[in-house]
């Protein structure tokens, strides 16, 4: 136990991002678990004959471990895999699911998340102990979710050897016979875990410069999950095409047809104007094809869906000089000319200029660009392919790029 | 009519006789006690006379959970979907008189509110929000925030509950514009695979709905405002945030008046004594997630066990069980100490963490003790309950000297590597 609890101490030492994670374990020893494993409800089962045979420092890295678990909500992404992919998914023991087949998709799972831990949490003062399966194994890239992992690999030729693997219900959702369950003593409510997890994420967000990048990512996604994108991007292009005063809208212009059968009052009638959506797409150098062409493919169909007709949506490929609207039913193949600096005023301006004016501006740019510096007279929607912090500029090391201006509704692509 | 249908009109009557009977059978359905959380907290919200905004996939029992509040707090319900009406259903339809410049257009408001108003009490479902056009949006504003249909006024017993399918599942939504958003609690309402099962085999849950309890009003009302005011003293910056992410709008953000929302939704689950669970799901709903979950961590930290008072009488110190809470309580006895620096109350802090080493985890101890250690001045005594603490002194050490050993072997490796 000594020896444990010091092994924890060395872990928030060199972590102390984690620490308010790690006190907040309740260690339970166990003879019937394989080495140390935790359950959905921050209990930490430890085997006494494990403690002592493993050096104080490789303890430390299997504290980090199991709690990144905890931490990464391993459990309930575990079992929403599972409920996705109809495997057997726990207490779903009647049909097909042998006792055997359910075992080895719970250890797939193990694995799957020990791989998204492993790749990045050693290092620095916490030597990795020794049988921490690494992506490697399987020849597999580091930096991808537990979801990736178990996706792209069968991971049966793994399994067979790593049978001993067992980090716990808090690493795949499934219970243990040496469990406490739910209503044991000192487990953490769902509540209670949130509060931990969302301390230990504000705590990496706030010194970012002390935590791994794995960290600092999940640190910001911990809370508010990456949107999906597409949606996000049709659902801003629709907001923006059908605000009052361009698309669908209630007017008295007209008189309802309901008006006819009550007479003396009077009715708006639902008019629709299909909105003009000009996209902007910035063609430099910094934005790569695949990403052009997945998110110019999405602003067609979703125009299209906006009711838009395709002669309304035109596309203008802006570098440095705009070029020419070109109307998207003349262009089913669209050549996208460019390849310098970026700026994007020049789309902005062209795309005013044309005539007649669109009601919807949607730029694609990567936001290495000078923004206008007013408000165009119509409703701009900035899908931005994410680039990191430091941009590189060689002849000013100094250059931020400005954030996309706040009239504008940004949605970050991919 | 012809002679044969005459015949037949007897078989076909006692056909429709018998599909009622099976219709009766397959309605026929018991219930059972289940605590359901997220029934708690709508009933909660509804009670404190809050708007509501249920967020979930179409077909998940939105309107079944209405159905069961509304019978359970005897309040008949009136479902109003809002995305087939028009703006001047909710502000009034104009109706032009015999001379309109001297006698103004009335508004008039239409059949259902004035049915509401005349029986004086009821539950407003306003249904499918998400898709009902801006303009309605905007005309929703003063129903949900001032409670008038045309110029006619909602009567205080009439509850207000919306619901909104997510954009994800939204095919032509238009999403919440922040001022609405930020008048609703905002819950988001999920199935239950167990409770669908048994409800499908004809066993419904029957929530236990939370009770006020009338000798803890006055107590509730103290402790809500004094930890939201405390909360916003320690936090200003989280008081008025508008959402700037794209992901977040149309969803519950902080503002003054959703800190009110706040503030009353705590007093009345104190006052009704229910889980923390359900606080959460309650007060997330109404400022958001983050600010939502620093209000709980700092109801967390007033919940711990006030320093002054365990120094005051360290032997009989009570200490949280969570070994993070634990540790935070005997940080704040420290710097409770390192605020006021006196002898007397410096020996009192080491009994307190005496008193902690007798009752849990020995790690917990070390960052506090060197804290209080450093505190020291010349002229004091090292007090012999510092001995007891020697198991902590060599646990910190074997802990460095674990670190150690890890450094220098990775400056071996890195070594070798190189």
């Amino acid at each position: 136990m000594e020896k444990l609890l010091a092994a924890r101490l060395h872990a928030v030492k060199v972590r102390p991002y984690l620490a308010a994670a790690l006190f907040a374990l309740h260690v339970v020893e166990d003879r019937s678990v394989p080495t140390m494993a935790v359950d959905a409800h921050w209990r930490c089962y430890v085997s006494p004959g494990f403690v002592a045979r493993t050096p104080v420092e490789e303890l430390a890295g299997v504290w980090v471990h199991e709690v990144s678990h905890l931490l990464r909500d391993h459990h309930a992404r575990g079992e929403r895999y599972a409920r996705e992919h109809e495997e057997h998914g726990p207490g779903q023991r009647t049909g097909a699911g042998s006792p055997a087949a359910e075992g080895r998709e719970r250890l797939r799972r193990n694995i799957a998340a020990d791989f998204e831990i492993n790749d990045d949490i050693y290092g620095d003062g916490l030597p990795r102990p020794a049988g921490a399966v690494l992506p490697s194994l399987l020849r597999l890239p580091d930096g991808l979710l537990m979801e990736e992992y178990l996706r792209r690999a069968s991971m049966t030729g793994l399994a067979a050897d790593l049978a001993w693997l067992d980090c716990g219900s808090g690493a795949d959702g499934q219970a243990r016979p040496w469990e406490l369950g739910p209503e044991g003593a000192h487990g953490l409510s769902r509540q209670q875990r949130d509060a931990v997890r969302f301390r230990v994420a504000e705590g990496i967000k706030g010194r970012p410069g002390d935590a791994p990048e794995g960290w600092r990512r999940w640190a910001d996604e911990a809370f508010h999950p990456p949107q999906p994108w597409r949606q996000l991007l049709g659902a801003a292009v629709r907001a923006a095409a059908a605000a009052p005063g361009v698309g669908e809208n209630h007017s008295y212009r007209r008189p309802s047809r309901r008006s006819a059968g009550i007479p003396g009052v009077l009715l708006p009638s639902l008019r629709r104007t299909p909105p003009r959506v000009c996209v902007v797409i910035d063609t430099s150098g910094s934005v790569s094809d695949a990403e052009l062409g997945s998110a110019l493919l999405e602003v067609a169909a979703i125009s299209r869906a906006v009711g838009g007709r395709r002669d309304l949506v035109s596309v203008i490929s802006c570098d440095a000089a705009a070029g020419v609207a070109v109307p998207l039913c003349r262009a089913e193949n669209i050549e996208l000319l460019g390849g310098g600096g970026t700026d994007l005023r020049s789309g902005f301006a062209r795309a005013l200029r044309s005539r007649p004016r669109p009601d919807v501006i949607v730029a694609l740019t990567d936001g290495q660009t000078p923004w206008p510096s007013a408000q165009p007279p119509c409703r701009t929607v900035v899908g931005l392919f994410p680039r990191p912090a430091h941009a590189v500029d060689e002849d000013d090391p100094d250059y931020v790029p400005d954030a996309p201006p706040p009239w504008a509704r940004v949605v970050t692509i991919g | 009519m012809t002679s044969s249908t005459l015949l037949h009109a007897p078989a076909t009557d006692s056909q429709l006789a018998l599909s009622d009977d099976l219709l009766k059978l397959l309605r026929t359905t018991t219930t059972e006690p289940r605590p359901d959380e997220q029934l708690e907290a709508l009933t909660l919200a509804v009670a404190a006379d809050l708007p509501v905004l249920l967020w979930g996939e179409p077909g998940i029992g939105k309107t079944a959970a209405l159905t069961q509040l509304a019978s359970s707090l005897d309040l008949p319900l009136t479902t109003v979907i809002a995305s087939v009406h028009e703006p001047s259903d909710f502000s009034g339809l104009p109706i032009v008189g015999d001379d309109p410049a001297v006698q103004g257009v009335p508004m008039a408001p239409p059949q259902w509110a004035v049915e509401l108003v005349r029986a004086g009490r009821g539950l407003l479902f306003l249904d499918e929000l998400s898709t009902a056009t801006p303009a309605v949006q905007a005309a929703l504003l003063r129903v949900v925030l001032e409670r008038k249909v045309g110029a006619l006024q909602l009567p205080p017993g009439v509850r207000i509950v919306a619901a909104a399918n997510p954009r994800a599942s939204a095919a032509d939504g238009w999403e919440l514009s922040p001022p609405l958003a930020n008048r609703f609690v905002h819950l988001y309402w999920v199935h239950d695979r167990d409770v669908v099962v048994r409800g499908l085999g004809g066993v419904w849950p029957r929530a236990e709905l939370p009770r006020l309890e009338p000798e803890r009003l006055p107590e509730a009302v103290a402790y809500a405002r004094r930890a939201v005011c405390g909360f916003l003293q320690a936090r200003p910056t989280l008081i008025h945030r508008l959402p700037s992410t794209e992901t977040r709008r149309g969803g519950a953000w902080p503002s003054p008046r959703s800190w009110e929302a706040a503030l009353t939704l705590l007093a009345f689950g104190t006052a009704a004594a229910v889980s923390r669970e359900v606080l959460a799901l309650l007060v997330r709903g109404a400022v958001g997630d983050g600010p939502g979950l620093e209000l709980l961590a700092h109801l967390d930290r007033m919940d711990l066990p006030d320093p002054e008072s365990l120094l005051a009488d360290p032997p009989s110190a009570e200490l949280p069980e969570r070994g993070d809470l634990r540790q935070a309580a005997l940080e704040a006895v420290v710097a409770a100490v390192g605020a006021r620096p006196e002898r007397q109350r410096w020996e009192a802090a080491w009994k307190v963490l005496a008193r902690a080493l007798e009752s849990g985890a020995p790690d917990l101890l070390v960052a506090p003790a060197s804290t209080l250690a450093a505190l020291r001045r010349d002229d004091w005594e090292v007090p012999e309950t510092v001995e007891r603490l020697a198991g902590v002194v060599e646990l910190a050490r074997r802990a460095d000297r674990s670190v150690g050993r890890a450094t220098a072997g990775a400056g071996r490796a890195a070594g070798t590597r190189r």
